[in-house]
């Protein structure tokens, strides 16, 4: 194989290489957890077009990119964090480059969830945090998931008692200021039983140069409980957001996620979603991509029990000469029955340049089941067009129409009147072709 | 209800049966040596043998591949007789020289050979391993100047046509097993239709695996010239034998502008026991190429044999207007694996390409769909419809799609639909308020599910279809 394709064989080594820079914990279980990423990091590689994850993602632009951990922190202003905030949160955690910035952050301790960095988590009860930090996203066989656990550090953590309910959203912001640095924003939510929260994890860049981003999400839902979970990606233009995403839910939970990629040069968000019995959940998402962005969704829901319900619906819009993917499968496992699962993927293409591959994948050992997946590649309806423009609209603007309710139809499902409001303004300057 | 149910779908391979004729069996193993003596033994031109040998070479340096979602034991390549041929007097002008014996064998088979000529016109090029044995209609044929016979005669009579489209479609080094096959195929159909001709009959041909332990590995070529027309049949039997056989067949075909192919088939192999011993491993690689403006390449199979099936009919869409299309039934029941679909490669403009494929699993079987619609940045105007439903029979079975879609312009629509579903209680009970056993209902809800492949299918062989879903899986309900 040629070099062109492959990510060099020292390139972990280099993102490992400022490492001994994250101090050790207390904690010997958080040590032992650290230390098992980095040696899964020695023996995993980069994945490349030959694996079959990775089959129309190229990732091999990273071979001329380098990256280090923050070395230094940027003291960042109030008032240009300001312009991210979230009017309805009462509680906002931010990190700067990964790293934990508690003189940006606002934590209200009334509403009876706790949302704190992981430090003081830990000092708080560490032992629940034990059974639940980097047991649910896979590293053992996931490299930018055992990255971001070697780097384990900061993170946030929002942790809902049982049968609390809190309206007020919590808002997780992630910012990136500077050039060059890999960022490792980690985040774990546990939900009581009985509870409901609603969390935004927020990707935002102050900067327009390369960086790279490596997420890494867990959610744990225990019985009865319910996550509203709004995932925001707008990263630099140049920047590379590889996010793993792992959501189990237990008996009765309640999942609804919305995921919104608009930025970053190449992104890839990897989501596994476990269901128990009587579960539900709806993961939806949309790509808003143009110019040579690459926006990747591989999203897994397994049905492991019966009785569980799942809905998906993916939508990409792609202009430019970008490239959009989804792989979503659905697995139903044996025995589990009763299973109910919808999935389709819409893709729109705005210009011949622009070139999707979209995978929806069944697997299921279960025969009283209903699955049905669906997937649509496409041009908008002529005779939408036609019908606005007997209507009096140029054809320009009712394409723009129609484009923008074509992804609207995601962001409408977001439950935060600003952040929709305001992702739906994007969704509109983005789909607006001037006549 | 269950338990007759089980009965009926346990029901042993009827078709299990060794006939003993004599076979010329070549020793076991493949090497450069083994090719020349097939070459040689053949009589083959010296182009072929390169061919032969070229394909050799790139195998050996090809791996097994492991992508399919099917399991079986690794393979020894050397254990496998590469040629076996009947010790007959080749060259038979009436079916009354016929070995008698094989001739039985048939019957058996339920394809009475003369009946078919008499009531359905169907000239059937019969292949017992790997030698054409019979061809019949061959006179009634060439009047209109349509050549159809065996691989080996059309090495021999017509090695111009042979040399110009042999490896066009598939190249040896397509992929592994088509590197195989390409090495050391014995033996297969060859049919040409000229310019203009639509030809009068459907053209079939019945293969059967007989000498244990010998792979088959047959090589079927047809090429419709500008504005003809064909339909072929191919249909599979073999008799049941305790260790694994290997089938890696290549089937190539080639329309030219205004072309029309439509392929049949209908595959019936020994799937092994309940268990899952035994079987045939069925390994295929077919293509078709619409080559020309307004071609159409059709596949239509039906798939109940074989203890693995993996074979994905494609099509390769070339010309502007061509139009693929694939119907599919693949039937799984006991420990069988399908691992099947198709490929729609849309490259001419304003391409069209169909896609029906319907799963059944029961028992503890494994049946995948695998397909890909691949929209070329040229293929302005491509059309693809996609459809894949699976029926699960029994809580042990699991029915697997992967959809592969890739558009690569925005003048183009792609739809993909696809769902699972089972034989309710109410279904069958709504059949039995009617005075319908759960055996024929379960029979007719079958054939409901299948029925949007099985009107592609010719006549005879739609019969032949409904009877043999019905006998493979009746009663697994319940």
């Amino acid at each position: 194989m040629s070099t062109s394709d492959t990510v060099n064989a020292g390139y972990l080594e280099s993102l490992l290489a400022g490492r001994p820079h994250v101090p050790a914990s207390p904690l010997a279980w958080l040590n032992t957890l650290r230390s098992e990423a980095v040696d899964r990091v020695g023996v995993l590689t980069v994945p490349t077009q030959r694996d079959e994850e990775w089959r129309f993602t190229d990732i091999s632009q990273l071979n001329r990119m380098s990256f280090h951990p923050v070395r230094t922190t940027v003291d960042l202003q109030a008032e240009e964090a300001g312009r991210f905030r979230i009017e309805e949160a009462a509680s906002r955690l931010v990190f700067v480059d990964g790293v934990y910035a508690p003189h940006l952050s606002i934590i209200d301790t009334d509403n009876g969830v706790s949302v704190v960095n992981l430090e003081a988590g830990l000092a708080a009860n560490a032992v629940a945090l034990e059974s639940c930090l980097g047991r649910y996203a896979e590293f053992r066989n996931e490299v930018f998931s055992a990255l971001n656990t070697a780097f384990l550090q900061d993170a946030a953590l929002v942790v809902v008692p049982q049968d609390v309910s809190v309206s007020a959203p919590v808002h997780l912001l992630f910012i990136a200021t500077q050039k060059d640095v890999a960022s490792y924003p980690r985040c774990l939510l546990l939900a009581g039983s009985g509870s409901v929260v609603t969390v935004i994890e927020d990707y935002v860049s102050l900067q327009e140069d390369a960086y790279f981003t490596n997420a890494v999400t867990e959610i744990v839902l225990a019985e009865n409980a319910r996550v509203n979970h709004i995932r925001v990606q707008r990263e630099g233009m140049k920047a590379v957001h590889i996010a793993n995403g792992a959501v189990s839910l237990a008996r009765a939970s309640n999942y609804q996620s919305v995921s919104v990629a608009f930025g970053a040069r190449i992104s890839r968000y990897n989501l596994n979603v476990r269901l128990a019995e009587e579960a539900e959940c709806a993961v939806d998402g949309l790509a808003l991509i143009a110019g040579r962005q690459l926006a990747d969704t591989h999203t897994c829901i397994d049905h492991a029990k019966p009785h569980a319900m799942s809905h998906q619906l993916h939508k990409c819009i792609v202009g430019g000469g970008a490239h959009a993917v989804f792989n979503g499968k659905i697995m139903v496992r044996q025995g589990a029955q009763r299973t109910d699962s919808r999935q389709s993927s819409r893709n729109l293409l705005l210009t011949n340049k622009a070139h999707v591959d979209t995978k929806p994948q069944l697997e299921i050992f279960a025969d009283d089941v209903k699955c049905t997946h669906g997937a649509t590649i496409g041009q908008l309806d002529s005779e939408e067009v036609f019908y606005l423009q007997s209507r009096g609209l140029s054809e320009t603007v009712a394409r723009n129409m129609l484009t923008y309710a074509f992804g609207a139809e995601i962001i409408e499902r977001i439950p935060v009147p600003s952040l929709k409001s305001l992702l739906e303004q994007t969704v509109l300057d983005q789909t607006t072709v001037q006549p | 209800m269950s338990a007759t149910l089980q009965n009926l779908v346990n029901q042993p391979y009827k078709h299990g049966f060794v006939t003993s004729i004599e076979s010329d069996v070549a020793p076991k193993g493949l090497n450069a040596d083994t090719i020349r003596m097939i070459s040689a033994k053949k009589k083959e031109p010296e182009w072929l043998l390169e061919f032969r040998l070229k394909s050799y070479e790139a195998w050996l340096k090809m791996e097994e591949p492991t992508w399919p979602n099917v399991h079986y034991p690794k393979i020894d390549f050397q254990e496998i007789s590469y040629y076996s041929a009947p010790k007959q007097k080749p060259k038979l002008k009436s079916m009354d020289e016929v070995d008698p014996e094989l001739l039985r064998t048939f019957e058996k088979l339920g394809v009475p050979l003369h009946e078919r000529m008499a009531l359905a016109g169907v000239a059937v090029d019969v292949i017992f391993d790997s030698v054409s044995v019979a061809t019949t209609y061959k006179d009634k044929l060439a009047e209109v100047g349509i050549i159809f016979c065996s691989m080996s005669e059309a090495v021999q009579d017509h090695p111009e046509l042979v040399q110009k489209y042999l490896g066009t479609v598939i190249p040896s080094t397509d992929n592994f097993y088509a590197a195989l096959n390409s090495a050391v195929f014995t033996d297969g159909s060859f049919c040409y239709i000229p310019k203009g001709v639509k030809c009068p009959m459907d053209l079939s041909t019945y293969f059967r695996i007989n000498t244990e332990e010998s792979g088959q590995f047959e090589r079927t070529l047809i090429v419709a010239e500008e504005g003809a027309s064909v339909s072929y049949l191919e249909g599979c039997t073999a008799p049941a034998f305790s260790s694994n056989q290997l089938h890696a067949a290549v089937v190539e075909l080639v329309a030219l502008d205004n072309a029309d192919i439509k392929y049949s088939t209908v595959q019936n192999w020994y799937a092994g026991d309940e268990k899952g011993v035994g079987g045939i491993y069925n390994f295929v690689t077919k293509r078709g190429l619409a080559k020309g403006v307004n071609s159409r390449i059709s596949w239509t199979q039906v798939e109940t044999g074989s203890a693995i099936t993996w074979k994905y009919p494609s099509c390769v869409l070339l010309g502007d207007n061509s139009v693929g299309e694939f119907y599919s039934v693949a039937v799984t029941n006991h420990y069988q694996q399908a691992d099947t679909g198709t490929k729609m490669i849309h490259i001419g403009k304003n391409t069209r390409s169909t896609i029906v494929s319907k799963g059944i699993s029961a028992g503890h079987s494994n049946n995948s769909y695998r397909g890909l619609v691949k929209v070329a940045p040229s293929a302005t105007g491509a059309r693809n419809y996609s459809q894949c439903d699976s029926m699960l029979v029994g809580h042990h079975s699991g029915a697997h799609t992967f959809p592969y879609i890739q558009v690569a312009n925005n003048c183009s629509q792609v739809e993909h639909e696809a769902s699972t579903s089972k034989i309710g209680e109410d279904q069958l009970f709504y059949f039995a308020q009617r005075g319908i056993d759960a055996e024929a209902a379960v029979s007719m809800i079958i054939n409901g599910f299948c029925k949007d492949v099985f009107q592609q299918l010719p006549m005879e062989f739609a019969v032949e279809a409904t009877a043999l879903l019905s006998f493979k899986l009746e009663g697994s309900v319940g």
